[in-house]
């Protein structure tokens, strides 16, 4: 803002010949441009405020996608408080997001410190890595990850070697929704790589005077790795957490589209899906939307209100 | 020598053409053509007095193909009217449907599910064609095909095509372990029980006996049916009762027990095609199957099936089987042209030549006399299909009704319990109260 009002103010006394006039045209065209070069911007922008406005009447309302949308105040919002299967979604989601994201978080943190030790091929190792979160949400992977986790499938060869029986990771309820937690795990890569990033930042000369010192291992990861870090994990953090808690396709691909078994991989945002589509709530759906929207809110400035105690950004 | 045009100042680049080149990439990778083109776009050829419809379905390459045939000889009948058809996978299908008719634009006609055809009639999305009787003849259908889409008097549909579910047994593993293959007509859920359980003992479960689906409603439908009940009554509420439920899940859960039937968590949703199915795989020795994919299954099965009813209809308080349709035919209350739309279904209805160009990729034709004249043409393996349902057309079959709306849901319902069954997490008499309370609320809410 102050940039531009001392340029406007210096640079007519600073380039004295042109005319005010050819300079306010020269200036109206170029404003023009650069107006051209956001018109994308603008019209998809258009495609996103107004389905999100429209959404946010539609809560309010009895809508089945046939009929104009009824009116009905707040009698979505207080149906969801009544409805078993949504408190089912809101669990799976949380118990899906709660465990996978610091375990995921963990892995991403400790592969970054084995690959930031100076291996020779350290770009094919880090793509290596970080392919498996380009895929995760595919569902390539998905139906690949059915295959592998399959009644005779690796997994269950692999623990036969060791006397286990066979377990039904996606068709019994009781570990449908783990094979999809490992999955996430697997899935580390992009915070893998910003966590890489943020390690080559720290000065090596920290470690080298803590080694000094006589500091262990443990301690020096304690005292220099992970407050100079802290930034980068409260970012990945975040980043993470908002993710998870829109997870769809892992539980769509995972059962045809059902959520199942009896819905222990319904997660939230597939529920929401359910209900517009498939059961014609699209009231309701949206009403479960904006919903969502406020539980990540809650939770994101849950995560920025702990920061000041454990985020360290003084160097 | 040619002139070469510089790079950039083409002028071929226009949506037309980059449609093709689309649909160039399309042909190139049959896969993805299977997955169908996406709605909407193409189609402003209306010149003079020509009329456009739009007409939507599910169904793959091959469907497309032979749906197209059919198409080409109507219009080259009806030189006024132009079809512009989009199809996909069922899945995306139904959540577009939904939208096209939220965005006030309906195709003119469309494929219909049974089960959603009340949560679009009863909002008068649909056009009443019992007003149009003079246009499309539906004399030539059974009443038990006629009554498909009848709600109060109006009619909603027309079925593309019917069919039924049947048990198919692979007659090389009853061979194989020494199992006598039950008669079709007559047998007994007794003797489906005795004959998995001999083919899971003498195969050392290599191969189980049998194996269906528990949630699936139309197997479940049958069964209830037989026990003098139905799903859906005529007044669209839920018919059957907690005592039928229960003994629904503890049909399979006794066989289950014994081994005659897979333990719970074997069946893992893998691909939904016939090559990938367990019996194709030799896992199964009989399940139930929807009578139009008898070929596709045989096929897969290496020309072993024999097809056979479904257990219990000699045996039971009545009949349970009734014949069904893959999908309907619908016209949208608003589209621009409905005569025009109408036509068109009385042609796919009633014409010969337009099931002699489908096939029946979506069943037998539903014209009986139509039917007849199609069968010299069908595989030997259609035609099994095709006597199998044209012998239960010719029955006395109790009426089934229409799912009345909320109906979607009960199959969600049903799946989750029954996989809480399944896995013992609730006892047979538990899911089916539950089942009962659930899908009560369903309907009336």
């Amino acid at each position: 803002m102050t940039t531009t009002s001392t340029e406007t103010a210096v640079m007519p006394g600073a380039v004295a010949p042109p005319a005010p006039q050819s300079q306010r045209r020269r200036r109206a065209r170029k404003d023009r441009a650069g107006y051209l070069f956001l018109l994308p911007w603008f019209i998809g922008m258009l495609f996103t405020v107004v389905p999100f406005f429209a959404s946010l009447y539609l809560a309010f309302t009895d809508y089945n996608l046939l009929n104009p949308p009824k009116w009905i105040g707040l009698e979505n919002f207080a149906d969801m408080f009544r409805d078993p299967v949504l408190l089912k979604s809101l669990q799976v989601t949380f118990v899906y997001t709660f465990v996978s994201v610091p375990l995921s978080l963990a892995a991403a943190l400790g592969v970054a410190m084995i690959l930031n030790r100076g291996i020779r091929g350290l770009p094919w190792y880090r793509a290596v890595f970080y392919l498996p979160s380009l895929l995760g949400a595919s569902v390539a992977v998905v139906l690949l990850w059915r295959y592998v986790f399959g009644f005779d499938g690796i997994v269950n060869a692999f623990l036969g070697w060791f006397g286990i029986d066979a377990i039904s990771w996606t068709s019994d309820p009781d570990y449908a929704l783990t094979t999809l937690i490992i999955l996430h795990i697997w899935t580390f890569g992009s915070p893998m790589v910003i966590f890489l990033a943020g390690l080559r930042q720290i000065p090596v000369m920290y470690y080298e005077a803590a080694a000094v010192d006589g500091a262990s291992k443990w301690r020096r990861f304690r005292s220099i790795t992970l407050p100079l870090l802290s930034p980068i994990i409260f970012f990945n953090l975040i980043q993470s957490l908002i993710a998870s808690f829109q997870t769809f396709t892992q539980g769509f691909v995972m059962n045809n589209g059902g959520g199942g078994p009896a819905n222990s991989t319904l997660f939230y945002n597939l529920y929401l899906y359910q209900q517009g589509f498939n059961q014609f709530n699209m009231g309701y759906a949206s009403a479960m939307a904006w919903t969502l929207l406020v539980i990540i809110a809650v939770f994101t400035a849950i995560t920025f209100f702990t920061a000041k105690y454990w985020v360290n950004y003084d160097s | 020598m040619t002139i070469e045009r510089p790079p950039g100042s083409s002028p071929e680049i226009n949506r037309r053409n980059l449609m093709k080149l689309s649909g160039l990439g399309l042909a190139a990778v049959p896969g993805l053509a299977a997955c169908g083109r996406g709605f909407g776009g193409g189609g402003d050829d209306e010149s003079g007095d020509g009329v456009t419809l739009n007409m939507v379905w599910w169904g793959d390459a091959t469907r497309a193909e032979k749906t197209q045939a059919a198409l080409d000889i109507f219009m080259e009948a009806n030189p006024g009217i132009t079809i512009e058809v989009e199809y996909q996978d069922s899945g995306p299908y139904q959540d577009k449907l939904a939208t096209r008719f939220a965005a006030n634009d309906a195709p003119d006609l469309m494929a219909m599910r049974m089960d959603s055809l009340r949560e679009y009639a009863d909002r008068g999305a649909l056009l009443d064609l019992s007003e149009y009787g003079d246009d499309i003849d539906l004399s030539g259908l059974s009443e038990n095909a006629a009554n498909l889409a009848e709600v109060e008097g109006s009619v909603f549909g027309v079925p593309a095509g019917l069919n039924a579910v049947g048990f198919v047994i692979r007659k090389d593993f009853a061979e194989q372990y020494g199992v006598a293959v039950p008669d079709g007509n007559t047998w007994s859920w007794d003797d489906l029980a005795a004959f998995a359980q001999a083919i899971s003992d003498a195969s050392g479960k290599e191969v189980y006996g049998t194996g269906f689906d528990v949630q699936t409603l139309q197997n479940l439908v049958v069964w209830v049916r037989q026990q003098g009940e139905d799903l859906f009554t005529e007044d669209g509420r839920l018919g059957v009762t907690a005592a039928t439920m229960e003994a629904w899940f503890n049909l399979v859960g006794g066989m289950r027990q014994s081994g005659a039937y897979p333990p719970a968590g074997f069946f893992e949703e893998i691909g939904g095609s016939a090559d990938q199915s367990y019996i194709a795989q030799g896992k199964l020795a009989s399940q139930i199957i929807p009578t139009n994919n008898f070929l596709g299954y045989n096929e897969a099965c290496g020309g072993n099936l024999a097809l056979l009813r479904i257990p219990g209809e000699t045996q039971a308080v009545r009949r349970g089987q009734s014949v069904d349709c893959p999908h309907l035919w619908s016209v949208a209350a608003a589209s621009k042209h409905p005569k025009e739309a109408v036509k068109l279904l009385d042609f796919l209805t009633n014409d010969p030549e337009a099931s002699l160009a489908t096939g029946t990729t979506r069943g037998v034709p539903a014209s009986s006399a139509v039917a007849e004249e199609i069968k010299d043409s069908l595989e030997p393996d259609d035609l099994v299909a095709t006597e199998y349902l044209m012998g239960l057309q010719g029955e006395d079959l109790p009426r089934s009704y229409t799912y009345p709306p909320g109906g979607s849901a009960i199959a969600d319902f049903l799946d989750v319990i029954a996989v809480e069954v399944e896995f013992g997490r609730q006892t047979a008499a538990d899911g089916a109260a539950q089942f009962i309370a659930d899908a009560t609320a369903a309907i009336e809410g």
